[in-house]
C-alpha cells in the first residue's frame, strides 16, 4: 500500500453541489400513511375485525331475507329459545328468529345511524371550528355561546328533543348531531388556535394569500390527523349512545331493529337464556372497540410527525 | 487553574448507539478523552456532533434506546459504564457528577418552592436535618447571586426570571459539592447580558467550590471566555483537542478552520464569509474514511478511504486529520484563521476605551 | 439643541433616498383590560440599498416592529411610511398588492416557517400564484427554478417536502419564497439564530449577495451585536420597546454612549481567548436613570447618532464623546 500512498495525499477538488443532493426516495404523504398504518400486526388484525363486522352488517340482512316485521317462526315453539349451536351460531330468540340475523340487521341500522350522525357532526364541526379558530373576531362571541351551551347536559336535550319529535331514525340522528357538533367545533377550534400563528401561516399572510386559501392549504391538511381522531371517537360513541337511549326506551321507532333495541329488549332473558342478552352486548362491544382502535391507528398514521 | 497531571476522569474508546425504529444510529464513534482536576474543558460542536450524548454516558442519562457497546469511563477507580441500575448511579449522579441543562424553565419543578428544591438535594445526599439544609441552601442562594435569599426561599419558579432560574439550577447542582460539573449549553436560551453573568458565576464558583467543568456549547465566543482546553467534535468524534490558545491561534483541522473562519466576528464588511458547504453525514450509515471529507476543501484521496488517526501537534494538542501526516502537502489555513488575533484586536480597540473605563 | 423627535433624519442630508420612515410608532397589546406597551416612541429611517439592523434582547420589541412594518401586527399610534405612502392603515386592493410585492419577510424558525404538507414548488410560488405574476405555467416553473438556484438549491428540490431538508436548506427555501416576489425591502427576522454556526455564513453571504446584485434594502433583526457588525450599515439598539441608541455601525462600535448599549457590547463574547480573559463586564441597571422631572426624548447627539436621554444625560454624553 505504500507505493501509491503518496498519490493518495494529493488534494482533491470538492464538488459543491454534491452535498445539496437528497438521496432519500421521494416522499408521498398518503403512501407514508398507508405504510405506517399497516406496520403493526395488531392494527391489521383489528382492521380485519372491523371490516368483517361492517361486511356482515351490510350483507347479512340482504342474503338472509330476515323480515323484522313478519316473524316467520312466531307460532313454531320448537324454534324458540334455541341455544347457540353450529346451525344457529347465535341461537334463536323468543320470537323464533335467528339471533344472528337480528343482530346483524340491528347492527346495520346502528352503524348507519352512527355514521350518519358522525358525518353531519364532523362536517359542521370542522367547517365552523376552522373559521372559529382562525377568526379572532368570531372567537370572541362564539366562545360566549359555547360556554353557555356546553354546560347544558346533553342527555336532557336529547330526551326533550326525542319527546317532542317522537321516535325514529332521523329524529335520533338529528338529536345526536345537534348535541355533538358544537363539541367537535370546539375541539377543531383549539387545534386551529395552536397552528394559527405559526410562522408558516404568517408567511402566507405576508405573501397575500387569502384567508380561505390559508384555511384550505395550510390548516386543513394539518387537521387531517385530528379529524380522523375525532371521527374514530364519534362513531363508537354514537353507537353506545344509541344503546343507552334504547335502554331508556327512546331512540329508533317500534318497527326498526337496532342493537340497542335488541339488547334492551332481551334484558328480561338474562336469567334463563342469558345468551340472548350477552351476545348482542358482545357484538356491540366488538364493533365499538374495533372501530375505535382502527380509527386511532389511522389518526396516528396520518400525523406527519410519525413518518420521520 | 492548576494543571495536575492527574486525570480525575478517563474515557476510552467510547461507542454509543441508538436504536431508532428499525435502524441503528451510531452517535459516538470511538471517543477517548481525559479530564483533569480543576480545569474547564469545553466541548464544541454543532447539532448532531454528539457533544451532549457523550457526556450523558458519565451520568447514565442516555435515553432508553441508547447503549454503550464499547468503552470505559474510569472515575475514582470505578468504571462508570459497569453501573447497571439506578441505585448505582444514585451515588454518582448529582453527588459526584452534576449536570446543568439548557432550559431553566423545564429543569425546575414548577409546583415545588425554590428553597425546597435545593434542600431536598442536600437532605438526600448529605443526610442533613431540614434546618441545617435550609441554612446551607440560603448560603448557596447567596453564593449564586440571589438577593434577599431568605425571603425568596419560599417562592415558586414562575416568580423568577430566566437568568435567576438558571442560578437556582446551578445552586442545586452545587449543593452536594460535585467533583465534576457538566454544563450542557446552559446559556443558549438566555439573553446575551444574562449569559455573560451566568458564565462569570460558574467560573467564579469554580474557585470556591473546587470542581472541574465540562462546558458544552456551539458558541466559540463563549469557549474563548470559559475554557482552559477545548475538544472539537464532528460526526460523533473528537477531531481536535488542545489548550484554548492552541485551538484558537494554531488550529490544525480543516473543520476547526471552517468553524473559525465562518464567524461573522472575523468577517470583513463587504467580503463574503467563508462558509462550509453541505451538511454533516448521516450517522445511520457506516462512514468510510474521514467524516468531514465531502465538505473539506482540503480533502485528499486518502480522506475518502481511510479514517485518519490522532496526530500529535504538541503534548497538549492533537488533531485527527491526514493533513498532519508527513506525506501530506503543506497547507496554509485560511487568512481569517491565521490573522485571528490581529483582527480581534482591531475589533477590541474600537471598544477598548469603553470597557476599560 | 432642539429636541428632534418628530423629524429624525433629514432625508437629503447626504443625498440618499429614504425608502421607509417610521415615526413615533407604538404597538400596544391588550389582554382583556390589561395593556402591554410592546413598542413606543420608535423613530427611524431606512435608506435605499442599506442594511439596517434592529438589535435587542428577547422581549425588547424588535420582532414586533418588524411585523408592524409588514402589517402582520396592527399599530396603535404613529406612522409607517413606505416610499412616501403611509401603509399602517387600511389600504385599497391596489395598494395592498403594491406593499406585498415590495416588502417581504424571512422568518426565524426554519422548522415552523414552511408548510410541512406542501411541496417546495408550492411554497416558493405561493406569492406568485396569489397575484398571478406570470404568463403561463411554464414561466411560473422557470421562476421557481431560478429562485431556487439563486439561493444555492437545485431544480430537483422543487418536488420535495420541507422535512426532507436540513435547517440551512429550509431557511434558504424561505429566502427564495420572499425573493421571488422581487421586493425592494426585505425584513429578516433573526434569520440565522436557529441555524448551526457553520451554516450561518451561507445565509449571511446570500443576503449580502442580494444586496450587492439587486440593491436590496434590508432590515435585519437580531439579538447578536457581533453578527450585526458584519452585515449592517446602521444599527438601532432596542430596550423594552424603545430605541435607546441609533448610529452607523462604525460610530456605534467606536462611540456607544447609552449604558445599555455599553453593557450589550461588553457582554458579546469574542472568539479570542486572550482578549476574553482580560475583559471586564458592564452591567446595566435601569434604575440609574432618573426620569421623574427631566423627561427623556430621542435626540441627535452627533450627525447621524441618536440617543434616548434627558437633558442632564445629554450633557454627560457630550463630554464622553471622542
Amino acid at each position: 500500500m505504500m507505493e501509491s500512498a503518496d498519490s493518495k495525499f494529493r488534494l482533491v477538488k470538492m464538488d459543491d453541489t454534491a452535498s445539496e443532493h437528497i438521496n432519500a426516495p421521494k416522499y408521498s404523504y398518503w403512501a407514508a400513511v398507508f405504510k405506517k398504518f399497516l406496520s403493526k400486526k395488531s392494527t391489521i388484525v383489528i382492521m380485519v375485525i372491523a371490516l368483517t363486522v361492517i361486511f356482515l352488517s351490510v350483507f347479512d340482512p340482504i342474503i338472509s331475507g330476515y323480515d323484522p316485521v313478519v316473524h316467520q317462526n312466531i307460532n313454531n315453539a320448537s324454534m324458540k329459545f334455541l341455544h347457540p349451536s353450529l346451525k344457529y351460531l347465535f341461537g334463536t330468540n323468543d320470537l323464533g328468529d335467528n339471533l344472528w340475523n337480528v343482530v346483524w340487521m340491528g347492527a346495520r341500522n346502528s352503524l348507519g345511524i352512527a355514521f350518519m350522525a358522525t358525518a353531519i357532526t364532523t362536517t359542521l364541526g370542522v367547517v365552523v371550528g376552522a373559521v372559529w379558530g382562525y377568526s379572532k373576531s368570531m372567537d370572541k362571541w362564539m366562545l360566549e355561546i359555547y360556554n353557555i351551551v356546553a354546560n347544558v347536559p346533553f342527555t336532557l336535550v336529547v330526551f326533550v328533543l326525542m319527546y317532542v319529535m317522537g321516535r325514529g331514525i332521523w329524529q335520533l340522528i338529528f338529536a345526536m348531531s345537534v348535541t355533538s357538533w358544537l363539541n367537535t367545533a370546539y375541539f377543531i377550534r383549539v387545534q386551529v388556535l395552536i397552528i394559527r400563528d405559526r410562522e408558516y401561516n404568517l408567511a402566507s399572510r405576508c405573501l397575500g394569500t387569502s384567508t380561505w386559501n390559508i384555511v384550505k392549504n395550510n390548516i386543513l391538511p394539518y387537521l387531517i390527523s385530528v379529524i380522523v381522531t375525532s371521527v374514530s371517537r364519534d362513531v363508537p360513541s354514537f353507537i353506545s349512545m344509541e344503546v343507552f337511549l334504547a335502554w331508556l326506551g327512546i331512540g329508533v321507532g317500534e318497527k326498526t331493529p337496532s342493537l340497542g333495541k335488541t339488547i334492551s329488549g332481551n334484558r328480561t332473558f338474562m336469567t334463563n337464556t342469558p345468551y340472548l342478552f350477552w351476545i348482542p352486548v358482545a357484538v356491540s362491544a366488538v364493533i365499538t372497540i374495533s372501530l375505535y382502535v382502527a380509527g386511532q391507528s389511522l389518526a396516528d398514521a396520518a400525523d406527519p410527525r410519525t413518518h420521520m | 487553574m492548576s494543571e495536575n497531571n492527574n486525570p480525575i476522569l478517563q474515557a476510552s474508546d467510547i461507542v454509543v448507539q441508538f436504536q431508532v425504529r428499525s435502524r441503528m444510529l451510531t452517535a459516538i464513534r470511538n471517543v477517548s478523552v481525559d479530564l483533569y482536576e480543576d480545569e474547564t474543558l469545553a466541548i464544541v460542536g454543532e447539532s448532531g456532533s454528539g457533544k451532549s450524548v457523550f457526556t450523558k454516558t458519565f451520568t447514565g442519562m442516555l435515553e432508553t434506546n441508547g447503549s454503550v457497546p464499547q468503552g470505559k469511563v474510569m472515575f475514582e477507580g470505578q468504571n462508570l459504564l459497569d453501573i447497571k441500575d439506578d441505585a448505582g448511579w444514585e451515588k454518582i449522579r448529582g453527588r459526584k457528577i452534576a449536570t446543568i441543562f439548557q432550559d431553566p424553565m423545564t429543569s425546575l419543578n414548577p409546583i415545588i418552592p425554590i428553597g425546597r428544591q435545593i434542600t431536598e438535594v442536600i437532605e438526600k445526599h448529605q443526610g442533613k436535618s431540614p434546618s441545617e439544609a435550609k441554612k446551607e441552601a440560603i448560603e448557596l442562594m447567596n453564593d449564586v447571586g440571589i438577593y434577599n435569599a431568605e425571603k425568596r426561599f419560599d417562592e415558586y419558579p414562575f416568580q423568577y426570571s430566566g437568568g435567576m432560574r438558571q442560578r437556582i439550577v446551578i445552586a442545586i447542582a452545587l449543593a452536594c459539592h460535585p467533583k465534576i460539573l457538566i454544563c450542557d449549553e446552559p446559556t443558549t436560551a438566555l439573553d446575551v447580558t444574562i449569559q455573560a453573568q451566568i458564565i462569570r458565576l460558574i467560573k467564579d464558583l469554580q474557585k470556591q467550590y473546587n470542581y472541574t467543568i465540562i462546558f458544552i456549547t456551539h458558541d466559540l465566543g463563549v469557549v474563548a471566555n470559559v475554557a482552559d482546553r477545548v475538544a472539537v467534535m464532528y460526526a460523533g468524534q473528537i477531531i481536535e483537542i488542545g489548550k484554548v490558545e492552541e485551538i484558537f491561534y494554531d488550529p490544525k483541522h480543516p473543520y476547526t478552520w471552517g468553524l473559525l473562519s465562518s464567524l461573522p466576528q472575523l468577517g470583513i464588511k463587504g467580503e463574503p464569509l467563508y462558509a462550509i458547504h453541505g451538511t454533516p453525514p448521516s450517522l445511520y450509515d457506516k462512514i468510510k474514511g474521514d467524516a468531514f471529507a465531502p465538505r473539506n476543501p482540503y480533502a485528499m484521496q486518502i480522506d475518502f478511504e481511510e479514517e485518519p488517526p490522532m496526530f500529535k501537534v504538541t503534548d497538549t494538542h492533537y488533531a485527527k486529520t491526514w493533513l498532519l501526516d508527513p506525506r501530506a502537502p503543506k497547507v496554509v489555513p485560511p487568512v481569517q484563521v491565521s490573522t485571528l488575533h490581529e483582527r480581534m484586536k482591531q475589533v477590541l480597540t474600537a471598544e477598548e476605551e469603553q470597557m476599560h473605563e | 439643541m432642539s429636541e428632534m423627535s418628530r423629524t429624525v433624519q433629514t432625508p437629503s442630508a447626504d443625498g440618499r433616498e429614504v425608502l421607509l420612515s417610521v415615526r413615533d410608532l407604538a404597538v400596544t397589546f391588550y389582554q382583556g383590560r390589561k395593556e402591554f406597551k410592546a413598542v413606543s416612541d420608535v423613530n427611524f429611517d431606512v435608506y435605499k440599498g442599506e442594511t439596517f439592523a434592529l438589535v435587542g434582547e428577547s422581549g425588547s420589541g424588535k420582532t414586533t416592529i418588524g411585523r408592524a412594518i409588514i402589517r402582520i401586527n396592527p399599530t396603535s399610534a404613529g406612522d409607517v411610511i413606505f416610499q412616501g405612502k403611509k401603509i399602517n392603515q387600511k389600504l385599497s386592493k391596489e395598494d395592498n398588492r403594491w406593499v406585498i410585492r415590495n416588502i417581504q419577510m424571512v422568518f426565524q424558525d426554519p422548522a415552523a416557517s414552511l408548510n410541512e404538507r406542501a411541496t417546495v414548488d408550492y411554497i416558493v410560488s405561493e406569492g406568485l400564484t396569489n397575484f398571478h405574476l406570470y404568463k403561463d405555467e411554464e414561466e411560473r416553473k422557470k421562476k421557481v427554478v431560478d429562485a431556487l438556484e439563486s439561493v444555492g438549491l437545485l431544480q430537483e428540490h422543487a418536488s420535495r417536502y420541507p422535512h426532507e431538508f436540513s435547517g440551512g436548506q429550509r431557511q434558504r427555501i424561505g429566502i427564495a419564497r420572499a425573493m421571488i416576489m422581487e421586493p425592494t425591502l426585505l425584513i429578516a427576522d433573526e434569520p440565522i439564530s436557529a441555524l448551526d454556526v457553520s451554516i450561518r455564513a451561507q445565509v449571511l453571504n446570500l443576503l449580502n449577495q442580494f444586496k450587492a446584485e439587486k440593491g436590496l434594502t434590508q432590515i435585519f433583526i437580531a439579538h447578536d451585536l457581533s453578527v450585526v457588525r458584519y452585515i449592517s450599515d446602521r444599527i438601532a439598539v432596542i430596550h423594552k420597546g424603545r430605541i435607546v441608541e441609533l448610529a452607523t455601525t462604525e460610530e456605534l462600535f467606536r462611540n456607544c454612549l447609552h449604558p445599555y448599549t455599553q453593557s450589550l457590547m461588553s457582554a458579546i463574547p469574542l472568539p479570542d481567548p486572550q482578549i476574553e480573559k482580560e475583559k471586564k463586564l458592564k452591567v446595566y441597571d435601569e434604575a440609574m436613570h432618573d426620569y421623574t422631572t427631566d423627561k427623556p426624548s430621542f435626540q441627535e447627539i452627533k450627525p447621524g447618532h441618536f440617543i434616548w436621554a434627558n437633558s442632564a444625560e445629554m450633557e454627560k454624553y457630550r463630554s464622553e464623546i471622542r
